[in-house]
């Protein structure tokens, strides 16, 4: 089995679009590219590879370690189990529905995960910004069950590698829809740009990665509306292009919060939804589409999402 | 661990990205925005608070800056960010001081209105604004 990381060799790619994205914006939309924005972005990218060189170790220690306990063996050579790829790519998509999920549910999950968020543009320099902290959540928790399953770490790491691939040509506003079938089971630019949304409706939806099956499956599906315009970004945008503090912001924020907290709720700052205080001084993404729906239905609910037009007042929204 | 090929898959990348952002400016990517009126000030304050309804604003000079007030008292300062803008709600902690042209705002005391910055907004009624912030 030859060391085989396939973003390595998409990075030449991913170059090559964003080039041709830019020319896009230039002709259609240069309002869809911020050169700050751009680098403070692409930073976070090359940011996000150093540190899953000097800090990845712990997670492929735990993975090399829990697969001595696999309960399934695919034998001395796994990577010549043709089935097992297709399998495990499947399955780690799935898993990624539920670690991203996590990533914006749990604030410890979100400190990591809000890199990716924070920018208010919405482009293929947008899919670089990935996260320079995320070995220090308990992500890789979620992956532990597929290597006790009998999936070595490499084949793992491997699917996972072109489930990234797939998630950088949906960070675009350049496509609007694709084919209907396409939409219809596939994480699409359009079902991503509803997750990359700040619009109160959009908060908290479509977490796929490569199969939209999952959200829908698991009643976290939105469809994007052609008459709302989406606004990109975090509920608090951060209004600054530091590098540092857009890397760092939130896990500040937590600690001061848990610093500051009463004991009894001091946990809760780091396991719940973020926005969540004991006072309830801040309001999570629930309390803000609570609001918007009470608004909505005030003004006669146009702009409801299809499926909660009829109640606004309790919608058959999940509850988590 | 051997970090020569990281450092130099670093340096390549490092060359990629300056080139890319290079190549957003000179495409002249981004341009500017500006707020005009009161729609645009109410516009930008929905989406820095969903529901926030101005009932008096004023436009910095060069419609890079506004502040806006609502009917329960809050205020708001907005800001330009890129080509985007960005706002913050004022709290009690929010400081406001006035030199010959400008107002300076800082919207609180913590770590995140440090990180926001001051705003300097060049208005028409300072002197509303300084009092209507200093009473929070």
């Amino acid at each position: 089995m030859p060391d085989f990381s396939p973003t390595q060799y998409a990075v030449p790619l991913f170059v090559v679009a964003i080039v041709i994205e830019m020319i896009w914006a230039r002709l259609k939309r240069p309002e869809s590219y911020e050169p700050m924005d751009t680098l403070v972005s692409l930073g976070f990218g090359l940011g996000s590879t150093i540190s899953g060189a000097l800090f990845g170790g712990l997670a492929a220690y735990v993975f090399i370690e829990a697969y001595e306990y696999r309960l399934f063996d695919l034998g001395e050579a796994w990577w010549a189990v043709w089935w097992a790829w297709p399998l495990a790519f499947v399955l780690d998509d799935f898993k990624y529905y539920w670690v991203h999920r996590a990533g914006h549910r749990i604030r410890w999950m979100w400190a990591a995960h809000v890199n990716h968020h924070s920018s208010q543009h919405y482009n293929l320099s947008t899919a670089l910004r990935q996260t320079w902290t995320g070995n220090f959540t308990f992500g890789l928790l979620f992956a532990v069950p597929l290597v006790l399953l009998g999936f070595h770490p490499a084949m793992l790491a491997i699917v996972g590698g072109f489930n990234l691939i797939y998630q950088f040509w949906i960070h675009t506003e350049a496509i609007d829809r694709m084919p209907r079938w396409f939409e219809a089971v596939m994480n699409t630019p359009s079902h991503h740009r509803v997750h990359h949304a700040t619009n109160p409706q959009y908060l908290d939806r479509n977490y796929a990665g490569v199969l939209i099956v999952w959200d829908k499956m698991f009643g976290t599906f939105e469809p994007e509306r052609d008459d709302e315009v989406i606004r990109y970004g975090i509920v608090k945008q951060l209004g600054s292009f530091n590098i540092v503090w857009s890397v760092f912001h939130e896990w500040i924020g937590m600690v001061t919060d848990i610093w500051r907290a009463p004991w009894k709720y001091k946990l809760s700052y780091l396991l719940r939804e973020p926005g969540w205080t004991h006072d309830g001084s801040r309001e999570t993404s629930d309390m803000i589409r609570a609001r918007w729906l009470s608004g909505a239905h005030r003004d006669g609910n146009s702009h409801l999402p299809s499926n909660l037009q009829q109640n606004a007042i309790a919608p058959s929204e999940e509850a988590a | 661990m051997d970090y020569a090929p990281l450092l130099l898959q670093s340096a390549g990348s490092l060359v990629a990205i300056l080139a890319l952002a290079a190549l957003a400016w000179w495409l002249k990517l981004g341009g500017k925005t500006a707020l005009t009126d009161e729609h645009d000030v109410a516009r930008a304050a929905g989406e820095v608070d969903d529901g926030f309804e101005p009932a008096r604003v004023s436009i910095s000079r060069g419609g890079n800056a506004a502040l806006a007030r609502d009917a329960s008292g809050r205020i708001m300062v907005i800001k330009h960010h890129g080509n985007k803008f960005v706002g913050r709600i004022l709290t009690p902690s929010a400081n406001v001081s006035e030199e010959v042209d400008a107002l300076i705002v800082k919207s609180g005391s913590d770590t995140d209105s440090a990180r926001f910055g001051v705003v300097r907004l060049s208005l028409e009624d300072p002197a509303y604004w300084a009092d209507a912030i200093n009473r929070l």
